[in-house]
């Protein structure tokens, strides 16, 4: 049950107290820039949960394997090829690189298929799909997982990886909804000049941060009230 | 265009990818070879020097680092201090869990016999600056000098009447629960097995059968 | 390179103030946001992103003539990625409490949108001089936005600058500046002030007699 509690924890914690835009400000671009209307925001929202997620699964399955320092792979191939065993094997110098391209082509793969097999889907957030390739949240996300990794006492799992990836995109489809609720209000709104635009969709993220703090500490009664319920 | 002509085609485009890749790969295996040393003697630095401040009286480069299975069944580093001839005098251990706003990771340092904390060191955190910072901070830390292990420790906002009692950092009470909870959590999982594990004979030479298998840092 | 592009000069004057990769064209929101908490930090990273941008300008200047264009993103990227890399790995040796506090965003200088599109805007069609040029002048204008930043909030939240005290010690330090609020309202409060001083100076020409090289360089911004 210590799984479960954990689990819902990193949810929550990536999802809402650390929320990716708000506490970490990765996908400020999007959050910026597709915010004007609140189901495009819903959509590219979705988009990058969905991307994040299985960007998250393939980059925690390399990290694990191949890239973290003393991963199965490149131990077993440099034992393979005669090398000595007491040598410590490091890949993760090529984590960034492998991660970019890991998120890069997962981005095709994953738009080329929900063409074919899901044109509904397409049309209600296909058109987001290239965009999501340099925002900062999918790269974010897998380095946070890289992190979790590194250390061979406290080896994050699959589940684990999925639970901070899938809430890191909640977190960012709630930010944006928010703020294109907002926006779409503000349009009515007489706002000073220099402010237009990028200025005051900035304010409001700025109010919206402060409001967010708030949840800071949830994560002690969450804990309190899970653990009461699962013993 | 035809099928063959293309994929030539395809291969001409990709030379200069493939070059690049090759280029690019070996210069960062030479800054590798050249830098991950030093990356690696700089993250053992962070914990071994502050070792001696933790333990009084230790000779971190006697230090030996273990591998102890906690009562929640995963293997955790822990590190044996002892004084420069040789004598035992303490442990430290790691830790880390939720603060205030992010992970908050600590160094506790411990006497030889596990019975009381002779320090805290605070390694990263992301606390409220000017607030809940300040548990990096001596003041704060010297509160958990000398607290006995055999209780858990609970916060208080005025001055402690018992031994188990840490003051608050005043506008950072979670903040200093939080630093609270990681000791309590992290002697709770491995005071019993790390005193199994310095009451045994064998342990003596440093080379315990839990050791990590060549890796330092 | 059929077009004749701007030379090494406008774009190094262009890169500092008229096409500012903050203020004016809202590129690499990220670090300006996250590592702005303190001048150190904020300037580590400016050096940072400024070494990849010109690594990453010169390269891809240099084999602009050999680009496929379908492949060309991949190869920016893999030039960003590589020199990110190099990059991480020096901080973390050689300045390794600075390399924690930035974290991840360093690798996250791959997915700043004002290398890529300085690479793919000036160094895949010009030439090694105009390029290295560009790359140097935007990396000022990323700096100076980034310092300006910076020093209004740790003046204000932490009373310092460059952790040097500057405010007397009765100074309360306003938490909420090295917070992620503060964050956005100290970019959104600069930015107005720079929009509102455009807007002022493009105002003033139009109706004195146009001065040729002012009007050149702002027609050229919009």
């Amino acid at each position: 049950m210590d799984t479960l509690t954990s689990l819902v924890l990193i949810f929550i914690g990536a999802a809402l107290i650390n929320n990716f835009v708000l506490h970490y400000f990765v996908g400020i671009c999007p959050f910026l820039g597709v915010s004007r209307r609140v189901d495009t925001a819903f959509g590219m929202g979705c988009a990058v949960t969905f991307v994040i997620s299985i960007s998250g699964l393939l980059n925690w399955t390399v990290t694990y394997f191949v890239l973290r320092p003393g991963a199965p792979l490149p131990v077993w191939v440099w034992q393979a090829v005669g090398g000595d065993p007491a040598k410590q094997i490091d890949l993760s110098v090529l984590s960034y690189i492998i991660y970019i391209f890991v998120i890069a082509s997962s981005v095709q793969f994953v738009e080329m298929y929900v063409r074919k097999f899901f044109p509904h889907l397409y049309r209600s957030f296909g058109v987001f799909l290239p965009l999501i390739t340099t925002n900062c949240a999918i790269l974010f996300g897998s380095l946070e997982i890289m992190k979790r990794l590194q250390d061979p006492t406290k080896l994050w799992g699959l589940h684990e990886a999925l639970a901070l990836t899938l809430g890191g995109g909640v977190g960012f489809t709630i930010a944006i909804s928010l703020m294109a609720g907002i926006r779409e209000e503000l349009d009515m709104c007489d706002v000073p000049k220099p402010l237009k635009g990028a200025g005051v969709a900035l304010i409001i993220a700025g109010i919206m941060a402060m409001a967010f703090m708030g949840f800071v500490g949830v994560d002690k009664g969450v804990h309190g009230v899970l653990s009461a319920l699962l013993k | 265009m035809s099928d063959l002509s293309r994929q030539r085609g395809y291969l001409r485009d990709a030379w200069l990818v493939i070059l690049l890749a090759l280029v690019f790969g070996g210069g960062l295996a030479g800054v590798q070879s050249v830098l991950s040393d030093k990356i690696a003697e700089n993250k053992r630095q962070e914990t071994y020097s502050v070792i001696p401040e933790l333990v009084s009286g230790a000779d971190a480069t006697k230090t030996v680092e273990l591998l102890i299975e906690g009562r929640n069944g995963k293997a955790a580093r822990v590190y044996k201090v002892t004084a420069s001839d040789g004598t035992h005098k303490g442990w430290v251990l790691p830790a880390d869990g939720q603060g205030f706003a992010d992970r908050v990771e600590v160094l506790i340092g411990l006497d030889a016999t596990l019975s009381t904390i002779t320090g805290l060191y605070v390694l990263e955190q992301k606390e409220t600056p000017g607030l809940g910072d300040y548990i990096t901070g001596e003041t704060f830390r010297s509160r958990f000098r000398g607290k006995p292990t055999d209780g858990s420790l609970t916060v208080v906002k005025s001055d402690p009447q018992a031994d188990n009692e840490i003051r608050a950092l005043t506008g950072a009470t979670i903040s200093s629960e939080s630093v609270a909870a990681i000791v309590n959590a992290a002697l709770a999982n491995m005071k019993g097995p790390m005193q199994e594990h310095g009451a045994s004979p064998s342990e003596d030479s440093g080379l315990a059968p839990t050791a990590p298998e060549g890796r330092g840092d | 390179m059929k077009r004749d592009g701007p030379t090494a000069l406008e774009r190094f004057i262009n890169g500092v103030l008229p096409e500012n990769p903050v203020y004016r064209q809202l590129l690499g929101m990220c670090p300006t946001l996250a590592v702005t908490n303190g001048m150190k930090p904020a300037m580590t990273m400016a050096a940072a992103t400024a070494f990849v941008l010109i690594c990453a300008n010169i390269i891809v200047s240099l084999i602009r003539g050999l680009l496929k264009p379908h492949l060309r993103i991949l190869v920016f990227t893999l030039t960003i990625a590589t020199f990110v890399t190099i990059a991480d790995r020096f901080l973390a040796a050689y300045m390794y409490e600075m390399s924690k506090q930035l974290g991840p965003y360093v690798p996250l200088i791959i997915v700043n949108c004002l290398i890529i599109s300085r690479c793919e805007i000036c160094a895949s069609k010009q030439s090694l001089g105009v390029a290295a040029a560009d790359a140097v002048g935007m990396s000022l204008g990323f700096a100076a936005a980034l310092a300006s930043i910076a020093t209004v909030r740790e003046i204000l939240g932490s009373g310092s600058w460059f952790g040097i005290s500057v405010l007397p010690a009765a100074w309360p330090g306003w938490g909420i500046m090295v917070l992620p609020p503060g964050a956005f309202l100290t970019l959104v409060l600069l930015l107005g002030i720079a929009e509102w001083m455009s807007a002022r100076r493009r105002r003033a020409p139009e109706r004195q007699s146009e001065t040729e090289s002012e009007c050149s360089l702002h027609g050229h911004a919009h």
